[in-house]
């Protein structure tokens, strides 16, 4: 099966495609009648899938994910490609996939075949309706080359390479199964092929690490020329080995202040190499920025498939359980594979839309997107907030948007959280 | 009934934890007053503070009627006494409604500081003092020791001393013997107009105050009506009787018996301890000896965490009121706190004890300031203010002299302490009196200390300085005057009124250094940069600052779980609406904390 790619032109640039009303307004209705489609924010146009498999857990790590339960991996195949074919409860049938995200864990353990299986179940739901713009494959650097190909005829148009460091020592301390030359040889590789958009995940603020490391490790990630990179600030999680390496005082916390060094050095050197910061942690060439993770910025719509998978439907969140034995016993039986959900009501919404909204840098709380979603202005609601923090130069407000400034990006909890 | 001659008042003093409340179950048992069957431990402690902290908060009185050897029975009234010394004007009344004393010495601790002090009390009001040696049990005893020590220090013959174990039972028929034959009994005239001593009350819902009383003249009956002499407040006795140990009504008291009375009164407050209550309608022309209003001796802010519970907090005062007399409020107004009251003590215990019942038994959440004392200030134009709160203290032109109170401390330890005990106290401003040695190898020092170097920390510096082996005991002396100055905390440029504090010129520069060094760890990184200054009058003394804010970010959105990073924002939050406003400032609460545990 091989998808059929519509609207991932990449001359169309994500960050002006899709809103509320561009893309969408007056268009004909899939089922003939002309009319306004369902508001992204109630429809999902966006779809996550969960592979919950790694070949050893990194020291970091708290996400939904197992190692060495590897034969597992075709049972759960299968009953991710039922859930997806039963589909997401209250969706819309009538609206087309834009984007599709396959994370994990790392996804990229998956043969062709399975992957195969996935997507077949996606065109099975939505085939008829695709419209993928793009499709974001999570690998992690060690996998088979020879895949590459096998990739893009699925349909893979973006892959998102969990790099962490360019720094050995520091990879078998994270407990990352990669060097850093296969971590290189990865990128070049997804480069080769031609038609896929490469991201680059790096961590910083690590216990051991210094400015000087930091940057040095920098240098060589972007010499590999990505299309996009994500710098992830260390958090330090709760039942991680990592927390008890901490707790038992064989690594400090980093320091607050070496962490923001580290991420204002990184600023110049992403801008001179060509990039744009469009989120609190990403970076993007022109055009290479991730329509998927702006639709969770902007507060949209998306479907969730998979353990502990999370998804947004008609105001309603709700996830998976957490547990692969209790999803794979779940579907097997027929029985609910959701765990929770939570409906935020229209007080707390635009509150949590704001918070979202402020990591995007340039676009930020955009006030017209304010008004259509929720008949707000937040020029009025949020005056004071305003006026409390712009003088900081942690914020600017123009006539069109409110957004963090670089400072700001970094202290981005203290304020968000005002808007909750 | 029992003659006036076959009544015997005692009671039991001791150093803290050397046994009395214990004893007093022994002797409980023994005359069968309660049953082994009903006997929980430390009977006599009801409140469900004393059962917690294993100490006696309020006094209390029980009868026991006892066959002596003789083959007579005698009525035994028993005055188990607060041990600590915020009660020490409870204690005395106590001891002035007894003729006989049990001095229970720890076999294995001999005499401490609290031992002697309870001792001169009981010498004072010619008491006759029974010796016992306690806990004789214990692997560690040495009873033979302690008989010698209380031999050469306090003065009784070693072979008077009844070598008791309150856990086994051991030497309990010895000391109802002795308290027999040795303790007089109380003097009076059923005839002469109603004189009897109030030494204790407590608030009982159903009968109002229940006073604990000792009969000195006349007779007392349900009906008949009282007046308090002192306090001239009047009642109509509910009901007379005794504690065995539950009340148990009696037709009258009758001169030198101890028993309770009710009075259907509003708050213990109309009940003075020490007052006298008489006849009202053939009122005694004098008093009683020793009447002393209660008075606070230290100072502090109590505020609710959440400034919607103050009416809260004011009803839970009002009602703790109704049982304790010695507890003063009255509303305060902080800048960084809120709306709270300012409330005095008689210690720190009694501090501690307000605290947690008005957090247990209602249910609120308060943050309490430092611990002041009372200074009296002499203006320039030579008027007399006292001063319980910093925020009081008139500027220092106005100031002609700032006087505190200072106290007499005695402390018992090995002489290997001595230096360190010495150390302390002259960080603390103490002044050396003398030392003695009680045998070759303990001592008791006395020193001179201004309470407000006592109400902060002493006693656990003390203990961990001597490892515990130290004993304290204090009492006022009187005012004195000093070169003190209010030590004022700037955040960001504003007063935190909360945070002020009277503390001598000398210690001000040291005081505000570690306080604003602590401060900077405590306030949160804001947007902009924040100094913290310590300063006396307008001079700083001391600065830090708290830079701007640079990381405070998630980083990741966790693959799409939105309510997952709402919560943790909102938690943060939450967490910021907790905090104190000062100026734009938000302080939290540890940092009203902190300066408590400064030292
Ligand atoms: N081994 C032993 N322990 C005893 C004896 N008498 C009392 N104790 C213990 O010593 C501790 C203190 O006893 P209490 O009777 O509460 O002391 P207290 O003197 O009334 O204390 P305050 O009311 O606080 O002044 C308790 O743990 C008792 O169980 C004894 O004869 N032998
Ligand atoms: S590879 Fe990624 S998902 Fe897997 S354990 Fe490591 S950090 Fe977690
Ligand atoms: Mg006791």
């Amino acid at each position: 099966m091989i998808l059929r790619l519509g609207g991932g032109d990449k001359h169309i640039d994500p960050m002006t495609a899709g809103g509320p009303s561009a893309a969408y307004a007056n268009r004909v209705r899939l089922d003939g009648k002309i009319g306004a489609p369902p508001p992204r924010w109630h429809t999902p146009r966006s779809a996550y899938i969960h592979v919950p498999f790694c070949r050893t857990m990194c020291a970091y790590c708290d996400f939904a994910t197992f190692a060495g339960v590897e034969q597992h991996i075709p049972a759960y195949v299968a009953s991710l490609a039922d859930e997806i074919r039963i589909g997401s409860p209250g969706a819309n049938p009538d609206v087309p996939l834009e984007t599709m995200y396959l994370g994990g864990g790392t996804p990229s353990l998956l043969e062709p075949a399975q992957l195969e299986t996935i997507i077949t179940a996606i065109a099975t739901r939505f085939g008829a309706r695709l419209n993928l713009a793009e499709v974001t494959l999570e690998a992690n650097p060690g996998f088979n080359p020879a895949l590459i190909g096998s990739w893009v005829n699925l349909g893979v148009n973006r892959v998102s390479l969990g790099v962490q460091s360019l720094d050995d020592p520091t990879l078998k301390r994270l407990g990352r199964t990669h060097d850093a030359e296969t971590a290189i040889r990865a990128v070049e590789a997804l480069k080769a092929c031609g038609s896929i958009s490469v991201n680059l995940d790096l961590i910083y603020g690590l216990p051991w690490q210094t400015l000087e490391m930091w940057q040095e490790h920098l240098k060589r990630a972007l010499e590999t020329e990505p299309d996009h990179v994500s710098l992830y600030a260390l958090a330090i999680e709760v039942g991680t080995p990592l927390a008890s390496q901490v707790s038992s005082g064989q690594w400090s916390v980093p320091d607050d202040d070496l962490v923001a060094d580290m991420y204002d050095v990184a600023l110049p050197e992403l801008t001179q190499a060509g990039f744009r910061h469009y989120e609190v942690s990403n970076w993007a060439k022109p055009g290479h920025e991730s329509r998927h993770n702006l639709a969770y910025w902007r507060n949209e719509a998306y479907h969730g498939f998979g353990v502990g998978a999370h998804r947004y439907i008609d105001g309603r969140r709700s996830w998976n359980v957490r547990s692969l034995d209790h999803y794979l016993a779940a579907m097997q039986s027929g029985r609910p594979v959701e765990e929770g959900s939570e409906t935020l009501g229209p007080d707390a919404t635009p509150g949590e839309t704001a918070m979202l909204a402020l990591r995007m840098r340039d676009e930020g709380i955009d006030f017209a997107r304010f008004i259509e979603r929720f008949g707000i202005d937040p020029r009025e609601r949020w005056r004071t907030i305003f006026d409390e923090v712009a003088p900081h130069g942690f914020l600017r407000v123009d006539d069109s948007r409110a957004c963090l400034t670089d400072r700001g990006l970094l202290a981005s909890n203290d304020i968000a959280s005002r808007f909750l | 009934m029992i003659p006036r001659e076959r009544i015997r008042n005692f009671c039991i003093i001791a150093h803290v934890d050397h046994g009395k409340s214990t004893l007093a179950d022994r002797l409980l048992e023994v005359t069968g007053t309660i049953s082994k069957r009903d006997l929980t431990e430390q009977v006599l402690d009801q409140m469900d503070l004393e059962r917690e902290k294993g100490i006696t908060i309020k006094a209390k009185a029980v009868r026991m009627l006892y066959r002596a050897l003789d083959g007579l029975d005698y009525q035994l009234n028993l005055i188990d006494t607060p041990g600590h010394v915020d009660f020490a004007y409870e204690v005395s009344r106590a001891l002035a409604s007894c003729e006989g004393a049990l001095l229970v010495v720890d076999a294995a601790q001999g005499i401490e500081a609290q031992t002697l002090a309870n001792t001169y009390q009981a010498i004072e009001h010619n008491l006759s003092i029974i010796p016992v040696i306690n806990k004789i049990d214990l692997p560690s005893a040495q009873p033979e020791h302690v008989a010698d020590e209380v031999e050469r220090v306090i003065g009784l013959a070693r072979e008077d001393c009844i070598m008791a174990s309150a856990k086994t039972g051991v030497g309990t028929i010895e000391i109802l013997e002795a308290i027999v034959r040795q303790v007089p009994a109380p003097v009076g005239e059923a005839s002469k107009p109603v004189r009897a001593l109030i030494f204790d009350s407590h608030y009982d819902t159903h009968k109002g105050v229940v006073a604990y009383v000792r009969m000195i003249d006349g007779q007392l009956r349900a009906g008949q009506k009282i007046v308090m002499i002192q306090t001239g407040i009047t009642a109509d006795l509910l009901e007379v009787g005794a504690f065995r140990p539950k009340g148990v009504q009696e037709a009258s008291l009758e001169p030198g018996e101890v028993g309770y009375i009710a009075t259907g009164l509003k708050s213990v407050a109309d009940c003075r301890v020490g007052d006298t209550v008489t006849d009202a309608s053939r009122p005694a022309p004098e008093a009683l000896d020793g009447y002393q209003p209660v008075k606070p001796m230290v100072y502090a802010g109590f505020f609710p965490v959440e400034s919607t519970d103050f009416p809260l907090l004011r009803d839970a005062l009002d009602k703790l009121k109704l049982n304790d007399a010695a507890l003063v409020y009255q509303p305060e107004t902080s800048v960084a706190l809120g709306f709270g009251f300012r409330c005095g003590f008689l210690g720190l215990l009694h501090m501690e004890i307000v605290q947690e019942r008005l957090e247990r038994d209602y249910n609120l959440n308060l943050l309490a300031t430092v611990p002041s004392v009372e200074y009296e200030v002499l203006t320039t134009k030579g008027e007399i203010i006292r001063v319980d709160n910093p925020s009081g203290l008139p500027s220092p032109d106005r100031i002609d002299t700032i006087s505190e109170p200072w106290m007499g401390i005695q402390v018992v330890a090995p002489k290997i302490y001595i230096g360190a005990i010495m150390d302390l106290v002259t960080a603390r401003r103490g002044e050396y009196k003398k030392m003695e040695y009680l045998d070759e190898g303990r001592v008791l020092l006395q020193y001179s200390v201004p309470l407000a170097e006592i109400i902060i920390d002493f006693f656990d510096q003390l203990k961990s300085r001597t490892q515990g082996y130290a004993s304290l005991d204090y009492a006022i002396e009187g005012l004195r005057a000093g070169p003190l100055v209010r030590l004022d905390v700037l955040v960001n440029g504003e007063p935190v009124d909360a945070l002020s504090l009277i503390i001598h010129r000398d210690k001000a520069y040291d005081h505000g250094r570690v306080l604003v060094e602590k401060l900077r760890g405590l306030i949160p990184r804001h947007m902009f940069e924040i100094p913290i200054q310590a300063a006396v009058g307008a001079r700083v003394i001391a600065r830090e600052t708290v830079r701007a804010m640079r990381k405070d970010v998630l980083s990741k959105c966790y693959g799409g779980d939105i309510s997952r990073k709402r919560k943790l924002l909102e938690k943060q939050k939450e967490g910021k609406l907790r905090m104190k406003r000062v100026g734009n400032v938000e302080i939290p609460q540890e940092a009203f904390l902190a300066v408590l545990k400064l030292s």
